[in-house]
């Protein structure tokens, strides 16, 4: 600091002292590199109502490739909510309560969810971690397991925001996983869902122009393109572009066997969507 | 259509599509919005701004808030201040992420909490933290308010800003959510500047003070500092309940009793 600090209250002396912190220039002026701080760690996301929801003959395999991966992967496995999240949604919506509510609501259910998945690779060493422990014992828990399971969810809950349009919380399962896999600077951060990426329109209803699948696309493009359905909530598409280390994602068919294997190796098995120009 | 068809054709919405789909965003609009906390009103007392000023600032606020409260219900929160600032160079100088700078800058708006707390606690008053929130109706119906800190809790989860680590929901957000979620009253922010500024009134002898301003106009303006945090622009735009906030001096006595009665005594921003 070039001239000494006036105390004309009781100030702690920083570069930011007296600042309202939203002075754009003085904001920007000490920008550095953020530190990666887990850059060994995936973070695999499980959809909801993609996997979890069709049962054990969906689940088993993919729990049994995540623990043939544990030797090799350090892995936080994030679970989505599914079905009943939208039931609850709907009881919600209809008695009037607020989306910070329904986003409560919702996260029980993937929290839920991520017990299940917990629970069948507890012999292995794997426990669920509440938001909290995640947040300040991750390394810990993926250095003595290797494997983690928690929430997809982020801890928004009653601080969720309210929509540009509706009442449905943003900030769901897609978006909570990439912003921690963002915040831990995460090696790779992978969404297992039930088809093999993102396609230029719905591969389900497929109606007129047969839908074309694209195995790369960048996340401004693919926002520009404004696919009615995606695989991957839209939200995360616009939290790409001020990420600092997760330049790409990939959207990968948990349905085919070895997939998950082959995105935690590094192949490329589905959608990548990147911000890497 | 008739409510139990809307309902019909939104549950089964809910059922088939994507959360993403238009027609279901729409659809969700349509259900209704039941205030859970309607006379209640949200207060956020400023850290840099009030609370580190010491006792000279905070106690007739303290005052002030006892008296109000046996009328008004009040839900105050408080801001972080100077020592989330000291904690934001130092982390940002580690090159840690947004995420670390959120869970360090929320401890400094829980010890705020704490100590307003304290003060408080001869009028009855407690301080609320995660699951205690369950209980705010009850302490608002006892005692007539509670304190909370500021500071929303998304941890490793917050927003990256486009430039640099500071986390881009403080204690703004975090006030301003609180109230739209509970389908407060009002939003009140008290700090120690009489309303909003076409610059920082702190640095910039040549401000002049706005009484009255919607957030598009405040958009346009592109104000280079501002009395409070840009994303709560965004957050006011979408919100259901909360369509406009003031902003006033706590350091003027009275002030905040009259903003809570209604009275325009600093800045109000709205939504339209």
């Amino acid at each position: 600091m070039t001239s000494k600090p006036t105390f004309a209250t009781k100030d702690v002396a920083s570069v930011f002292a007296r600042q309202t912190l939203l002075d754009r220039d003085l904001v920007r002026q000490p920008d550095r590199p953020v530190v990666r701080l887990l850059p060994w760690l995936n973070v695999v996301t499980l959809g909801g109502r993609s996997i979890i929801d069709r049962g054990v003959e969906t689940i088993r395999p993919v729990v049994d490739e995540l623990r043939a991966a544990m030797p090799e992967h350090r892995m936080l496995i994030l679970t989505g909510p599914g079905i009943r999240a939208r039931h609850v949604l709907g009881v919600g919506l209809d008695l009037g309560l607020p989306t910070g509510v329904l986003a409560s609501l919702m996260a029980t259910e993937a929290e839920q969810n991520g017990h299940l998945i917990a629970a069948l690779l507890a012999e292995e060493g794997v426990s669920y971690l509440a938001h909290g422990t995640v947040a300040l014992q991750l390394a810990i828990h993926l250095s003595a397991s290797r494997a983690a399971v928690s929430n997809g969810f982020p801890p928004y809950g009653i601080y969720e925001f309210p929509p540009a349009v509706g009442k449905i919380p943003p900030h769901r399962t897609d978006a909570g996983a990439f912003l921690l896999a963002d915040a831990y600077g995460a090696a790779r951060t992978i969404y297992v869902k039930d088809v093999d990426g993102v396609y230029t329109g719905d591969p389900a209803t497929g109606n007129g122009e047969q839908p074309k699948l694209l195995p790369r696309v960048g996340a401004a493009e693919l926002l520009a393109m404004d696919i009615e359905t995606l695989p991957i909530d839209r939200i995360v598409l616009d939290l790409m572009a001020t990420a600092k280390h997760v330049k790409e994602i990939q959207v990968v068919n948990g349905r085919k066997p070895g997939n998950i294997t082959k995105a935690l190796a590094g192949e490329h098995v589905g959608t990548i969507i990147h911000t890497t120009g | 259509m008739d409510d139990a068809d809307t309902n019909g054709a939104l549950h089964s919405m809910l059922m088939d599509r994507s959360l993403s789909d238009p027609e279901l965003l729409d659809a969700s609009g349509t259900a209704p919005d039941y205030a859970i906390l309607p006379d209640v009103s949200v207060l956020k007392i400023g850290g840099q701004s009030l609370i580190d000023r010491g006792r000279a600032a905070v106690y007739p606020i303290v005052e002030e808030l006892a008296e109000i409260k046996r009328s008004h219900p009040i839900l105050i929160g408080t801001g972080a201040g100077t020592r989330a600032r000291h904690a934001y160079a130092l982390a940002m100088e580690l090159g840690l992420p947004t995420g670390v700078l959120t869970d360090v800058g929320a401890a400094v708006s829980g010890q705020n909490a704490s100590m307003l707390g304290h003060l408080m606690a001869r009028y009855g008053v407690p301080v609320v933290t995660g699951g205690a929130f369950n209980a705010l109706a009850l302490y608002i119906a006892e005692c007539g308010a509670a304190i909370f800190a500021g500071m929303p809790p998304y941890d490793m989860w917050q927003h990256v800003p486009a430039e640099g680590v500071i986390p881009p929901y403080r204690t703004d957000a975090g006030c301003f959510l609180v109230a739209e979620v509970y389908g407060a009253r009002q939003m009140i922010y008290v700090k120690d500047e009489d309303g909003l500024y076409t610059a920082n009134p702190k640095t910039d002898m040549s401000a002049t003070m706005i009484p009255e301003i919607t957030v598009d106009e405040l958009i346009d303006l592109d104000l280079p500092d501002l009395v409070l945090e840009r994303p709560v622009l965004e957050l006011m735009r979408n919100a259901r309940h909360v369509k406009s906030v003031q902003v006033i001096n706590g350091l003027r006595p009275g002030l905040i009793s009259r903003a809570l009665r209604g009275e325009h005594v600093g800045t109000i921003i709205r939504a339209t």
